[in-house]
């Protein structure tokens, strides 16, 4: 994909974020990416691995540190914790070169900002290392998802990461029906 | 673990010490290769003095990891929060086990670097290899499994290979919290000892001081901290490496050494072009124009074999590289036409770009030459705790770590035949061609 059309769909994304009240830390942005890829096809050419939070894109993270670069993504920082990322005007003119574009992604993007919703990196982390363990463990039963995420993650309760994983296979059932094909 | 100590002076440490059983790993194909392998690509034809190698650097990396780790795992550094997530904190033998995994991991993290280490990496190697996933295969080689297996306690090779490389390129292996702690030691992008040492490593042979910062304090600041994101629901406690508030200006001064080395060291406009050239030679030179990945022939290979072919084409008009390798060797390297501004930058994302594309319909594009970077992780947000309790953000505390310039370089190089002429048509086209397409829509690459 073109860079400047990522950029496009990205900032479109983070936008949709801050409408739905989040936090759109760099981890809020990753987890929706994830979800929009994952879930509602939105493919911005980002692998993700298992990281900081659940799942992680190093592509993703540079494409937003270009963001920057570029002027079209500024951190706005706030005591005590880590910084939010707002988009600028001049993504705002980057997203009016690609109307089509944002047009075909835009219920997809929706879907992925919805669900992050205000929802905290603790509670993200949980849903995204449970949709990531899912995707690579076809059929394995919840029991041993939350398992392997309290192996990972000690500080994650068997309880919690059981709650994770039920909360991941809800999107995925929210997704086949939102985009059936 | 090994009692016997063996000491190796260097230029950034004073000593390194290691044990037996590092030793043997030091004295190993893969490691030994690391003299023969400079760190700077062809840094040398710009900073005469850039002539060390990945060998004295594998150590250094090793040496700071030991120490890194010594300071984060003492008792009296780790917080109660901490030590209940951490489990192989609150255990001896298995604290002893990891610190000889990082610091295995630290020496061994190189080995699978090409001749001229970065330069042409990427359009080098087949598809999917880079240098990380060559240090993982000679990590796993027999060779060095021989040696992991013969350790007390043995030492699980997948272990070094993910403190090796870390998460990035180590998609397939799914990592704990722990192992992400001990990768971020070693290769983090925040407070990774490889960056640590190869800024100070760097700028002291370059003859540069724009590398140099208080790692001791840096070093005796870290801790593992309780990562700080959001004010949204339950409290994560994840932990990552960050720093007491005393170490606050000398984590300052790495961000801004690290930025002063990579505008002035590594992205030195003809250190850049040198690199490109070297890349042409060897995609001609190099049997099917690419590296192998076989182990044995990767060890097989050095700068000494390219140094030796460079030379040989380079003083005989009859060898087919002749060109090829005169450029490199009797600095007859391409010249720059045009750079990216922040003014370009205003008007469309990647100027570059459109510029390459204009100029190549112009002039030859044989003797055109693209050289394009950005800074993928700027790295400068981290957790910080302050004197008083809590804990808060870096850049909260920090104005310069926010105002630390990102590194983007995007430029064009012409041969000196046309250089003056294609820097003059630059001059008068630039506006127009930088000027945002009407509908990008269709105009996707």
């Amino acid at each position: 994909m073109n860079s400047v059309r990522k950029a496009a769909l990205l900032t479109r994304l983070i936008d949709k974020l801050r409408e739905k009240g989040s936090w759109t830390g760099e981890t809020h942005i990753q987890k929706a990416a994830y979800f929009a890829k994952i879930l509602a096809g939105v493919d911005m050419d980002h692998e993700y691995v298992l990281y900081k939070f659940g799942p992680f894109s190093f592509d993703l993270g540079a494409d937003l540190t270009a963001l920057r670069a570029d002027g079209l993504a500024t951190l706005e920082v706030v005591d005590p914790y880590g910084p939010r990322v707002a988009t600028t005007r001049r993504a705002a003119r980057i997203q009016g070169r690609f109307p089509k574009t944002l047009e075909k992604y835009d219920a997809g993007l929706e879907f992925a900002a919805a669900n992050v919703g205000d929802q905290g990196v603790a509670a993200l982390e949980r849903v995204g290392t449970a949709l990531f363990l899912l995707q690579k463990r076809e059929g394995a039963e919840d029991i041993e998802i939350a398992r392997r995420i309290t192996e990972l993650k000690p500080r994650i309760p068997v309880g919690k990461a059981l709650d994770g994983v039920a909360a991941a296979r809800a999107l995925e059932a929210a997704a086949r029906k939102a985009f059936p094909s | 673990m090994s009692p016997f100590v063996h000491e190796i002076r260097d230029p950034i440490h004073a000593f390194i010490r290691l044990d037996s059983d590092e030793r043997r790993v030091l004295d190993s194909r893969p490691l030994q290769r690391l003299r023969h392998i400079h760190q700077l690509a062809t840094t040398w034809l710009v900073y005469p003095g850039a002539t060390h190698r990945r060998f004295e650097h594998s150590l250094g990396v090793m040496e700071l990891a030991g120490r890194v780790y010594d300071v984060v795992t003492d008792p009296r550094n780790v917080s109660d929060d901490m030590q209940r997530v951490l489990e192989p904190l609150s255990v001896p033998a298995n604290r002893e086990y990891w610190r000889r995994a990082v610091r295995m991991a630290a020496l061994c993290h190189d080995i699978g670097h090409l001749p001229f280490s970065h330069a042409a990496e990427r359009e080098l190697l087949p598809d999917d290899w880079d240098h990380e996933n060559l240090t993982r295969h000679l990590v796993s080689s027999a060779e060095m499994q021989a040696i992991w297996a013969s350790l007390q306690p043995p030492l699980i090779h997948t272990h070094v290979e993910k403190l090796a490389v870390g998460p990035k390129r180590a998609p397939d292996l799914e990592f704990s919290d722990w192992e992400e702690i001990l990768s971020e030691i070693v290769v983090g992008d925040a407070f990774g000892v490889d960056r640590m040492d190869y800024s100070l490593r760097d700028s002291h042979h370059a003859g540069v001081a724009y590398g140099k910062f208080d790692h001791h304090r840096l070093v005796d600041s870290l801790r593992i901290l309780p990562a700080m994101h959001d004010s949204r629901g339950d409290r994560s406690f994840k932990p990552e490496l960050g720093i007491e508030e005393g170490g606050i200006q000398s984590a300052e001064a790495l961000a801004f050494a690290r930025y002063f080395m990579y505008s002035q060291v590594y992205f030195h406009r003809v250190r850049r072009i040198y690199d490109i050239h070297l890349m042409d030679f060897l995609k001609a030179w190099l049997p099917g124009g690419r590296f192998p990945v076989d182990v044995e022939k990767h060890l097989a290979l050095t700068d000494s074999d390219i140094v030796e072919a460079l030379w040989r084409a380079a003083f005989d008009r009859n060898e087919p590289l002749y060109e090829l390798a005169r450029r490199v060797v009797r600095r007859g390297h391409f010249q720059l036409v045009y750079e990216r501004s922040p003014e370009d930058t205003k008007r469309t994302p990647n100027p570059g770009d459109r510029v390459y594309r204009e100029l190549a319909k112009e002039y030859d594009r044989r003797f055109l030459r693209r050289d394009y970077y950005r800074q993928p992780r700027s790295a400068v947000g981290f957790s910080v705790r302050k004197r008083e309790g809590g804990i808060v953000s870096s850049l909260v505390l920090s104005d310069a770590l926010n105002n630390v310039p990102l590194v983007t370089v995007d430029r064009i190089f012409a041969d000196r035949s046309i250089a003056k002429s294609a820097r003059n048509w630059v001059e008068r086209h630039r506006t127009a061609m930088v000027e945002p397409a009407e509908n990008e829509e269709d105009n996707d690459e």
